[in-house]
């Protein structure tokens, strides 16, 4: 690959196109050796209270900050107040201006709640951060989405943790047309493949957390996403053949033994 | 005195600090955020911020988990 294909966001740059996430790992030594397999440069953080009785260890512990750039998440909120000051919180736990923002409109599907999200990342864009919204595979929304100054625009493949793909690879298509800022596959990643298709439709990136955590072996995972994030940059660069029904011979007709 | 801390009871020195409850708590300062009667607080005045009875703090870091 051309040693300048990088993800680019904010003014940051990146070698890797896979983020990862560090919920439902067996335990954090697994979740760590996974990062490493998976070449990753971002992982996602959920903001949450300390625990105080000190049983648990810490999940800073095991995550070599001067490696990963954190990107914290507003998982599990539901409006925007609630996403506005989580975001609030975690740059003061990170001292940085990036925030994976999740503002969820249903609990059994965790889509988002469009509405809220986009009043969010106005707030947000306003008060300095460098936005990252998760959002449906909306090509209008994500096109709204940029108008208010988000960084990029993370559509869902498919719900999260569903392992279901990418789901509407059209649509995914047409928010590629429809907004500038880089396009990174949120959610519903179950195999190498998805991976791979999300890349070859030209995302410029895939996050995903539970496809490599709750896989069997997610060190293993980890890797296959690796290569499968890279094959699929490479194959959209390097421009696939168009689709035919009929065959088109590939050796030639002339010279045939008679 | 009694404070509320991540939403449970707990009895700190009469006129503690942010940063003195962080140290008794045994919670790296640099690893986390404190919100005191929802005001988020910075960093550089834990040690002045004096608390009251009755004042709700929260003290929130990043753990594992997010989508996709």
């Amino acid at each position: 690959m051309e040693k300048d294909d990088v993800l680019t966001f904010a003014g940051r740059e990146f070698r890797s196109r896979l983020i990862v996430g560090t919920g439902k790992y067996p335990d954090y030594r697994s979740m760590q050796r996974a990062h490493e397999a998976s070449g990753a440069q971002i992982v996602t953080v959920a903001v949450r209270r300390v625990n105080l009785d000190r049983t648990r260890e810490s999940l800073l512990d095991y995550i070599d900050t001067a490696k990963y750039t954190l990107l914290p998440n507003t998982a599990g909120c539901y409006t925007a107040d609630e996403a506005i000051t989580t975001a609030l919180l975690a740059r003061e736990v990170g001292l940085s201006d990036l925030i994976k923002l999740e503002v969820i409109g249903d609990q059994r599907t965790l889509f988002p709640d469009n509405e809220d999200l986009l009043k969010a990342t106005k707030v947000l864009v306003k008060e300095g951060f460098v936005v990252l919204p998760y959002t449906n595979d909306d090509p209008v929304m994500a096109k709204k989405l940029e108008e208010a100054g988000a960084a990029a625009v993370m559509p869902l493949g498919a719900p999260i943790g569903s392992g279901l793909g990418i789901r509407n690879p059209y649509n995914i298509k047409i928010i590629l047309e429809m907004v500038r800022v880089p396009v990174i596959v949120d959610a519903g990643v179950g195999t190498a493949s998805d991976a791979a298709i999300a890349m070859e439709l030209g995302c410029d990136g895939v996050l995903m957390n539970t496809g490599i955590a709750g896989a069997k072996d997610p060190v293993a995972m980890a890797e296959a996403m690796r290569h499968a994030v890279i094959a699929g940059r490479l194959a959209y660069l390097a421009g696939r053949i168009p689709k035919k029904l009929y065959a088109t011979a590939s050796s030639p007709v002339e010279g045939m033994i008679e | 005195m009694e404070l509320t801390i991540n939403g449970k009871r707990r009895d700190v020195q009469q006129g503690a600090t942010i940063a003195a409850v962080l140290d008794e708590l045994r919670i790296d300062p640099l690893r986390v955020a404190v919100q005191l009667n929802l005001e988020i607080i910075k960093r550089e005045r834990y040690a002045q911020t004096t608390l009251h009875a009755g004042d709700r703090l929260e003290i929130i870091t990043f753990m594992a988990g997010g989508s996709g």
